[in-house]
């Protein structure tokens, strides 16, 4: 189901414009909703939404989707790259994709506040009420997920 | 040759400053990399630079406070900085621009972007 709501439309900008412009790679949304990455497959990372609105956007993708986002990006060969790497690769994408998620969804005098991306180093936490989720694909029909966590930032969709 | 110093915590977001660089004519500029503001500044002081390009969030000391310091400085306040930031808007920009920043320029920075910003440091 495509949503149409600013807030949804402004993600799905958000990670179409930062995929493209930094991995060469287009996303779409993944037309089977009850796809569910593997959890011992999965990647993922955080980043706080701390003024107008509190929230959290989190980014979850299978490691080996991450690992070739790495490669690809930074044009080295699989046995050449690091977790450091793919840990900073992923931390970048986000802070773009939420940059760019705030900048669409608020008005031109609205500042905000986000705090730094940080690496999940337990299993994704489970998902409430209070939460968003867009699950995505890459041109190579790799997937990718976002959650939006937070009243005050899940209430936005209303607006 | 240019001196430039690349602030970001992020060893991705250098790597791309780095390479829009080169694609806009600056592939032989002496680029300084730092991972945060303080980093920076000290970096700025200790040589002569042509060019400061730095991030807004980073830990130690942000973009925001790192343009405080060098528009205060009178070693450093006539040195360009131009902000590269996924945390930019007009409004955050024009309060950046009004600390001194030559230029805000938003994340995801692409080659044109870049060469639109530093034209001016391109000609000479």
């Amino acid at each position: 189901m495509i949503e149409h709501n600013p807030l949804y439309q402004s993600m799905i900008s958000a990670v179409s414009q930062t995929l493209e412009n930094m991995a060469f790679t287009e996303v779409m949304e993944k037309l089977d909703r009850s796809y569910e990455i593997p959890t011992e497959e999965l990647v993922w990372n955080s980043l706080l939404i701390n003024d107008p609105v509190q929230g959290e956007i989190r980014l979850a993708m299978p490691k080996r989707v991450l690992k070739n986002l790495t490669g690809s990006i930074f044009g080295i060969n699989d046995e050449e790259i690091t977790q450091a790497q793919m840990d900073d690769i992923q931390n970048e994408l986000l802070n773009t994709i939420v940059g760019l998620f705030l900048s669409n969804l608020f008005s031109d005098d609205q500042e905000y506040q986000m705090g730094l991306p940080e690496s999940g180093r337990e299993e994704l936490p489970e998902i409430d009420a209070n939460t968003i989720v867009w699950k995505l694909m890459t041109g190579e029909e790799d997937p990718l997920q976002i959650f939006a966590i937070g009243a005050s930032l899940v209430a936005l969709k209303n607006q | 040759m240019k001196r430039i110093i690349i602030a970001d915590d992020s060893a991705t977001a250098r790597m791309f400053i780095k390479r829009c660089l080169q694609i806009i004519g600056l592939g032989d500029a002496e680029i300084i990399e730092a991972e945060h503001g303080k980093e920076a500044l000290t970096a700025a002081k200790a040589q002569d630079v042509d060019l400061l390009l730095t991030d807004l969030n980073m830990p130690v000391m942000d973009g925001e406070t790192l343009v405080k310091w060098v528009k205060s400085s009178p070693k450093l306040c006539d040195l360009p900085v131009i902000v590269i930031t996924s945390a930019g808007n007009p409004a955050k920009e024009a309060k950046l621009l009004k600390l001194g920043a030559h230029r805000v320029l938003n994340k995801p920075v692409s080659p044109p972007m870049m060469m639109d910003a530093l034209a001016e440091f391109l000609d000479k």
